[in-house]
């Protein structure tokens, strides 16, 4: 599912870079601590989370993670959003907190895969 | 590879895990291994952030696996075993305020590696190894392949005077009308056909991979050459001029590859003592002996010591320092490095040295006029291997003739009494490779113009390492994996070998006859062909 298409329907803002397609997400992982994500990043997974740090870049870089969505409404500082640019990586900012985010968009993801079979 | 990790530095934390990517990438490293590898180095690198003052981490992949090492100085962890528990976690505020300390790191690590080892001392530091198995079919060697061709060939210079192919120990050249032809799959490395050719067509190729930044940008570079190379004129009038030299390159310690070498010694004749070894013990102090056991005296190969061959060692040596090798002779070059990754180790041919000094090292230096103070030397453990004070069942042999009779006598049981074996196949070793020396006569004499150099220095502290990877039989010489395919070829090349006059001239561009038939069935004789053969033919009954 189109990480844009995902944002439509939980209500979030997303900071998709003309430059950067918009990419397609799976899976996601939601956590609020380092390890948790990369525990559970891939190509294909959305990182959900609470935290706003260049952490979170380094960690999608490495992991090849297409995007991020920051959780409770937090705004990315242009230091955040410049990175991510720079990595190719797709940022959206949910009204949300963590664990309702993550049952919203887990509920648009499993609706898209019940779609596609 | 290997990089620092500086404690604290949340911006920066992540980047080695991050260069590392990189290359491992670039090596074509991939899916589930590049994950595990990736969740493993971040969470070791970001403890080195989160706990510790400095740190370093190296990375080594080679034998079918990864390996990753992180290691600190800080606080060292009390009790391990709580440590490896999820959720328990000694971090800072600021850290848990960024999204670390959950306590996750090390079951994390463990959890992605196929090998686990955590060593830990309060108050002095941390070190963590994670072993990660590549997939098993990457790890086979290529077929046909005895080692990276590092050897390069101007064939424009080629006079066609045949010396080369007589020369080589392998019988991997062939000399065709566009020039010599080298059979990678049988070059072992060495030095014989450069120092037979009188016009230079044979040079040692650049592994551009690892040529990376030629000379130091730091102030503790270390730089490790055979010693020879010291007393070149190409380096200096005298060695101390050569020393200065080196010293204005950047340069704060010079080391001599034979310090490790004799390391290497020690270690085998450790080994040849201990119970089963396999006598007698081949000492691997030159890697193109140890490529020509493993594709020609494959019978052998249990009687190599498990050492890494002395470059390598050396490059292990200074792990937080910049690291130049100078490598002696092809075989070096393709060996040292090739399973460290590091980013502080620069693997360079006498040449790209003698170049440097050309072109006078880094601007800084130059413009300087202070003069940098002489690097350090340090003196040999013990009498150089070879010489004086052998022992009585140790064997020394260099020269490829003599290295080939060593081994020949050695695969048929015939050195009754010899326990150690240390052979290297330029003549006087390194010394003698023409990449080093311009004349190895002159070079071995001139070794005693070192030793005012050497008095009052320290001692050396060079140190064996262990093998990472087992040795393994090349398949260079096989004819055909196939074991019944081989045998028919072999069938048809004694046909044909047959036919041949067998006077072994090389007109036909091989260096005997019987591989002038070997490459006319393999498919692959070239242009040329036996100018006797007809001949034969008509006179033979």
């Amino acid at each position: 599912m189109k990480m844009r298409e995902l944002a439509d329907q939980i209500g979030a803002k997303i900071y998709l870079d003309s430059e950067i397609s918009d990419p397609e997400v799976t899976h996601l992982v939601a956590a609020d601590t380092a390890s948790g994500l990369i525990a559970g990043a891939s190509p294909v997974t959305l990182l959900v989370t609470g935290l706003a740090n260049l952490q979170l870049i380094r960690i999608a870089e490495l992991m090849d993670a297409p995007g991020l969505c920051l959780a409770g409404a937090i705004e990315p500082g242009p230091g955040l959003l410049d990175s991510a640019r720079a990595s190719g990586l797709t940022i959206m900012t949910s009204p949300h907190g963590l664990e309702k985010t993550r049952r919203l968009l887990e509920g648009c993801l499993r609706g898209a895969g019940a779609a596609r079979r | 590879m290997s990089c620092r990790i500086h404690g604290g530095d949340f911006d920066q934390g992540g980047q080695a895990t991050r260069r590392l990517k990189e290359k491992l990438v670039r090596l074509g490293v991939s899916g589930a291994v590049l994950r595990r590898a990736m969740i493993a180095a971040y969470e070791a690198e970001m403890n080195v952030v989160i706990h510790a003052r400095t740190g370093t981490l190296w990375a080594r992949l080679g034998d079918g696996k990864l390996e990753l090492e992180v290691a600190d100085e800080g606080p060292g962890i009390p009790d391990v075993q709580l440590a490896l528990q999820e959720g328990w976690s000694t971090a800072s505020e600021k850290a848990r305020q960024l999204g670390f300390g959950a306590g996750l790191g090390l079951p994390n690590i463990r959890r992605n590696s196929d090998r686990f080892e955590i060593e830990t001392r309060v108050g002095r530091g941390t070190r963590v190894r994670s072993t990660i198995l590549l997939d098993a079919a990457a790890a086979e060697p290529r077929p046909g392949c005895a080692m990276d061709p590092a050897i390069a060939v101007s064939a424009e210079r080629c006079n066609r005077c045949l010396r080369c192919i007589f020369s080589c120990p392998t019988g991997a050249l062939r000399v065709h009308d566009s020039g010599p032809l080298l059979r990678s799959g049988l070059c072992v490395g060495c030095t014989e056909c450069a120092a037979a050719c009188t016009r230079a067509v044979f040079s040692i190729r650049d592994r551009e991979h690892l040529r990376r930044e030629l000379l130091p940008e730091g102030q503790e570079a270390v730089i490790v050459l055979p010693r020879a190379l010291l007393t070149s004129p190409l380096l200096g009038r005298t060695p101390a001029a050569a020393l200065d030299a080196l010293a204005r390159l950047g340069f704060r310690e010079v080391r001599f590859t034979e310090e490790w070498e004799d390391a290497v010694q020690r270690e085998a004749r450790l080994h040849e003592s201990r119970p089963g070894a396999a006598v007698p013990v081949i000492a691997p102090v030159c890697p193109a002996v140890t490529a020509l056991v493993e594709s020609r005296f494959p019978s052998l190969i249990p009687n190599l010591a498990l050492t890494a061959s002395p470059l390598d060692a050396a490059g292990e040596e200074f792990p937080l320092r910049p690291v130049v090798l100078v490598a002696a002779c092809a075989a070096q070059l393709a060996s040292a490095g090739t399973s460290s990754l590091t980013d502080r180790l620069t693997v360079i041919t006498p040449a790209d040295l003698f170049e440097a000094l050309r072109a006078g090292g880094p601007a800084a230096a130059a413009a300087s006029s202070v003069a940098p103070a002489r690097p350090l030397l340090r003196a040999p453990r013990e009498v150089t291997s070879g010489t004086a004070g052998a022992a009585a069942h140790e064997l020394y042999a260099s020269g490829a003739r003599d290295v080939l009779r060593a081994l020949s006598a050695a695969e048929a049981g015939a050195l009754d009494g010899v326990r150690v074996l240390t052979l290297r196949l330029c003549a006087h070793g390194c010394s003698g490779s023409p990449f080093v020396a311009l004349d190895p006569f002159f070079s071995v004499l001139a070794g005693p113009r070192l030793l005012p150099l050497l008095s009052g220095a320290p001692e050396s502290d060079a140190g064996a390492v262990s093998r990472s990877a087992p040795y393994r039989q090349r398949t260079g010489m096989r004819l055909d994996a196939d074991m019944a395919s081989a045998i028919h070829a072999l069938g048809r090349i004694d046909e044909l070998l047959a036919t041949l006059p067998g006077r072994d001239c090389g007109a036909c561009g091989a260096p005997a006859c019987a591989l002038y038939a070997e490459d006319v069935v393999m498919g692959r004789s070239g242009s040329s062909s036996c100018p006797h053969a007809s001949l034969t033919r008509e006179v033979s009954p």
